[in-house]
């Protein structure tokens, strides 16, 4: 997803001054982008609005820290990121689940248009993967920024999008369209 | 014929393929195909539309910094008040100390008061994800509490010897604060589960 996203200094001045109201319409125009980065990655709607919190909070905490190098988007998407992948890792630690292997593939999840083939191949990968993908190939996450926010080497990234597609591409032909 | 494998087609998509599988894929026109239907693959994903959150969070976040800020406000008071105390503790109470009756009761909630206010801060809950029904809830305490400060305040600027009003406001401020630490805790286990 491409983000033009562009916010007023003076807005990102008064959100840093604490100014709940530049808080807020920080928050509007970045919501839509985290939530969906989150979902894009998590595989419930429930965890992709937890971390969309868990962003913002952070987001509020530090925003003093912010100090205006490289776009505030790309600053957001790294807490969001961040927060996205710990809410893996903690619900493998909970599920005695490794980080890697742990890959359970799902089902196609109910209530999804059946004509969104991608995204119902998506679904079916396992969060890891999905993360994998959805960083590298979409948010342009380089696989040593991604093995760092993991805590992972490149070589799991790679071998996680590696096999991330190989799978896209099996459930996409097995979806009957083309790959 | 061996063809590439995927890892093979992402490292040459990314410039860091082997001779071997440039060559190839110049010359295996099912090899071109794959990575074809692979940059395809990657356009559709960057093409999906962008989900939007169900529900709007930003109740919940605001409730969350205005409860912090309160927080933040309420442990200086704390400690204001605590200061003041001492000082009129020592210049006015002293000589009742053994004498008054609501000596040792309005000691005894200023030390609760200001455990509970240790247990809140080391639970930290602004790192803490609660529901909406919490926030709020949290959001109300958070206004008692700073309402019996502001009483509080009043009483320590003219020092008298504990009476069962100062004792009532301590004890009100412990049950408010009780409260707080319980809507905190309870969030969170439930959070958890």
């Amino acid at each position: 997803m491409t983000i033009s996203l562009a916010v007023p200094d003076i807005l990102i001045a008064r959100a840093k001054s604490g100014d709940v109201e530049a808080l807020e319409e920080l928050y509007r125009a970045f919501e839509t982008p985290v939530y969906n980065l989150a979902r894009r990655i998590l595989r419930h709607p429930e965890d992709a609005e937890d971390v969309l919190q868990e962003t913002f909070l952070e987001v509020v905490r530090s925003i003093r820290a912010y100090r205006g190098e490289g776009h505030l988007w790309g600053w957001i998407r790294r807490i969001a990121s961040s927060k996205a992948l710990m809410r893996i890792r903690r619900d493998q630690v909970r599920s005695e689940e490794a980080f890697d292997e742990g890959a359970v593939e799902g089902t196609p999840p109910i209530g999804v248009p059946a004509h969104i083939d991608l995204e119902r191949a998506m679904a079916r990968l396992s969060e890891t993967s999905r993360a994998v993908v959805w960083l590298h190939d979409v948010e342009g996450y380089t696989h040593e920024e991604i093995a760092e926010m993991m805590g992972k080497t490149v070589s799991f990234s790679k071998s996680q999008l590696a096999r991330a597609h190989t799978r896209l591409r099996r459930y996409l032909e097995g979806e009957g369209i083309a790959r | 014929m061996m063809h590439c494998t995927m890892e093979e087609l992402l490292a040459l998509r990314a410039n860091e393929g082997s001779v071997w599988g440039r060559q190839h894929l110049a010359d295996c026109p099912v090899c071109r195909a794959e990575m074809e239907a692979l940059y395809q693959r990657v356009a559709q994903l960057k093409a999906l539309p962008p989900i939007g959150p169900a529900r709007d969070r930003w109740p919940v976040i605001r409730e969350r910094v205005v409860g912090a800020r309160a927080r933040g406000r309420r442990m200086w008071a704390a400690r204001g008040l605590a200061a003041a105390a001492l000082i009129a503790g020592v210049a006015v109470f002293r000589p009742f100390s053994g004498t008054s009756a609501y000596a040792e009761d309005l000691e005894r909630a200023k030390q609760q008061s200001a455990s509970l206010e240790t247990e809140l801060q080391e639970y930290d809950p602004d790192s803490r994800v609660v529901s909406g029904r919490a926030a709020s809830l949290a959001a109300d305490l958070e206004e008692r509490i700073a309402a019996v400060d502001g009483w509080l305040a009043q009483l320590s600027g003219a020092p008298a010897a504990p009476d069962p009003q100062l004792v009532k406001l301590w004890q009100d401020r412990v049950n408010l604060m009780q409260q707080l630490v319980d809507v905190h805790v309870t969030s969170a286990s439930y959070v958890a589960l």
